[in-house]
């Protein structure tokens, strides 16, 4: 049975029915995910997971995005049965995570943060052997084509240790998908890479979910959780800030319409400022948040009386970024907090 | 447990490591070449002479007598060391290891000695550092000299003496002797090291944890480690064995306990450097680690050198390492053919494997 005929999502209720094809029960789950009050501290006093409740429905890609430190490998490593909780708990498929992750462990795909392939295996023998560790013997029709899948094709039989960044990152999920999982989690799995990999692999993350695998991920860029999320949760000092979809998260943080105006500097925001007017300087350019809409013919009134030359001007909307910005008070650059 | 998974993780494992060439040079090539070398050195039989700086500031006969006597051991070349010399300062200056002074009254008194009962004794001084093989050749050389000198002058003859003759089968050379040390060492540094570094390693690459995502037990990932040194040192131990009889016609026998001990060596020793690789926390200092506990083994196991010299503390520490218990049934069973007595220390080289492995599992994790 494959992923798709495994889940039927009903549209009325979002409720799941999942065919447990080992078992031959049908049993109906809201989410795949439920989080209650989980925590993860440390002696004396790092409290790196502070009470994190969620709800992971079926079928989502979840993101869960943070800076380095905000707990997001932490609380994922406690889903994926790598660390013990402090206190709270957790249920994936219905299981007890703290009971039986056994039962678990057979639907489920992790691709670790930092994951690095076997150096001396090409991608055939690290699936092949991944296979086996999962009680599964995949013929060399099935392993082609899961590497096929993830775009590793030419490189059936290349060296792990020889491949590239993101190459390597390709592999860990083909191995993380050897066991057919209804769940997989990816830990940062673009970390590190140049922009046309990590983009490869969002169009990767895209094609698991069109197959109906659910999908946690942990990141700290905000415009892979924008692009790729259903649903995303901010965490930040080990504390879920915000929770909700993109488009939810920007309307209820980022009301603000933004006024960008092109090929302007310092002075500008000077000459704004003794007009009243609040702005601040963006990648090169002056932005100038307007908290109406209905506001926006007279700002832009104003603007063109200012004697401010700059070469164009747009309006955006605010992104996950701004939400970011807004909710945690610092930038995140490359999952370092910084301003 | 799952057969499946364990054959999985040996084929994996075993080609991983083959393409490793450090790790397989190690394996094969590092006990033919020790072999080849103990044997070159060692390996005829005879041994060569050794050198001996001589001072003698006595002119009589009798101090002649006694080099004569050294000279016809044929096991010493005697260079003389001027008279004029401080022989102190010139051991120090020319770092020798050993050199007989012989005083200037040397003969005098000898001669006096057999007129008067009551005459003070001719003594030679041999100088030298006692941690050194060659002082204690020559030690026995020199008295064996001072000793027939005292005979000649008395006018006695010898009344007892003594025939050597080896224990093993007729036809067993020094390289017999040798090569179970050799396997036992091969066993340890190969099982324990490797295991030590592979636990180091994969912690640090992460690979522990990915395991952990799968059904791969740790006693299953233990044990595959375990078939796969077995296997690998069975292979080394018989690449060794033909070597060394063809370049030393070595007639030492390799007996299916020599099989059963291999197997209960890399037994011991994997779960060993699994025990040693929980508590390293990098791939750097792994071997350090392995080392500091693999050294003594080596040297207190009396693998290479008699313990029965040593001091009584250092002979009850040799008793609590499985190393000693694993050479010595090797040398039972390869060189003295006793079975029952390689069974007896196979046993505790087996306990000592169980209770280190249920340790291991128990201790390692590949989680947090």
């Amino acid at each position: 049975m494959s992923m798709a005929e495994a889940w039927e999502i009903t549209e009325d209720e979002g409720i799941v029915t999942q065919a447990y094809p080992r078992r031959e029960v049908k049993r109906k789950l809201k989410a795949i995910i439920e989080v209650e009050g989980l925590s993860k501290h440390y002696p004396p006093d790092l409290k790196a997971v502070d009470g994190v409740s969620l709800s992971i429905k079926p079928g989502q890609v979840f993101s869960i995005l943070g800076p380095n430190g905000a707990g997001k490998t932490t609380a994922v490593e406690i889903l994926e049965g790598l660390r013990e909780p402090t206190s709270g708990k957790a249920t994936i498929f219905g299981i007890d995570i703290s009971h039986d992750y056994g039962k678990i462990r057979k639907r489920v795909g992790i691709l670790p943060q930092n994951f690095e392939p076997f150096e001396n295996l090409t991608p055939v023998e690290a699936l092949e052997y991944w296979a086996h560790l999962f009680n599964m013997t995949k013929t060399s029709k099935d392993i082609d084509a899961l590497l096929e899948s993830v775009g590793l094709g030419s490189k059936k039989k290349a060296m792990g240790g020889k491949m590239s960044g993101g190459e390597k990152r390709k592999l860990g999920i083909a191995m993380a998908l050897i066991n057919d999982p209804e769940l997989l989690f990816l830990d940062e799995p673009t970390t590190g890479l140049d922009p046309k990999a990590r983009r490869d692999l969002w169009a990767l993350i895209q094609g698991i979910k069109k197959k109906g695998t659910t999908v946690v991920l942990t990141t700290h860029y905000l415009d892979e959780a924008e692009k790729l999320s259903d649903d995303v949760a901010i965490m930040n000092k080990g504390k879920v800030v915000a929770r909700g979809t993109p488009d939810e998260l920007i309307g209820r943080y980022g009301k603000e319409t933004l006024i960008v105006l092109v090929g302007v500097g310092q002075s500008a925001v000077d000459e704004l400022a003794r007009r009243s007017i609040v702005s601040h300087r963006e990648n090169g350019n002056v932005v100038v948040p307007v908290s109406n809409p209905k506001e926006l013919r007279t700002m832009f009134a104003k603007l063109s009386s200012i004697q401010v030359e700059f070469k164009d001007m747009y309006t955006r909307r605010q992104t996950l970024e701004d939400v970011f910005l807004n909710l945690v008070g610092q930038k995140m650059d490359e999952g370092v907090l910084r301003g | 447990m799952s057969v499946s998974r364990i054959l999985a993780e040996v084929k994996s494992y075993g080609k991983q490591y083959m393409r490793n060439r450090s790790a397989a040079f190690f394996t094969f090539a590092f006990p033919v070449l020790m072999i080849l070398i103990f044997g070159a050195m060692f390996g005829s039989g005879s041994i060569s002479k050794v050198t001996v700086q001589v001072q003698n500031q006595d002119a009589g006969q009798y101090s002649q007598a006694i080099l004569d006597l050294m000279n016809r051991t044929t096991m010493v070349t005697i260079k003389m060391v001027s008279p004029e010399v401080d022989l102190t300062d010139y051991i120090k200056e020319k770092s020798l290891d050993v050199a007989l002074y012989i005083p200037a009254n040397f003969s005098e008194l000898i001669s006096q000695g057999t007129m008067n009962a009551t005459a003070v004794i001719a003594q030679l001084t041999l100088y030298g550092d006692p941690s050194q093989s060659i002082f204690g050749t020559v030690a026995s050389i020199v008295g064996q000299a001072v000793m027939q000198l005292n005979y000649n002058m008395a006018h006695a003859r010898p009344l007892a003496e003594m025939e050597v003759k080896h224990v093993a089968a007729e036809g067993y050379s020094m390289m017999d002797y040798f090569l179970p040390g050799v396997v036992g060492i091969t066993v340890m540094t190969n099982a324990m090291y490797s295991m030590t570094a592979v636990c180091a390693s994969q912690r640090s690459k992460g690979y522990s944890k990915m395991l952990a995502t799968t059904l791969l037990r740790k006693d299953e990932w233990l044990i595959s480690k375990f078939l796969f040194y077995t296997i690998m040192l069975i292979l080394s131990l018989v690449l060794t064995y033909v070597v060394g009889s063809i370049v030393f016609d070595m007639h030492s026998t390799l007996t299916p306990m020599t099989f059963l001990l291999i197997a209960a060596g890399a037994f011991v020793f994997t779960s060993l450097g699994m025990l040693l690789g929980t508590v390293i926390k990098d791939a750097e200092s792994a071997n350090a680690v392995a080392s500091a506990i693999g050294f003594p083994m080596m040297f207190l196991s009396g693998a290479f050198f008699p313990l029965e010299v040593a001091p009584s503390w250092l002979q009850l520490i040799s008793k609590g390492i499985p190393l000693t218990y694993f050479n010595d049934a090797l040398r039972d069973t390869m060189v003295f053919g006793n079975d029952m007595s390689a069974l007896t220390n196979l046993a505790v080289v087996g306990v000592v494997g169980i209770v280190v492995f249920v340790l291991a599992s128990r201790l390692m994790s590949w989680k947090e």
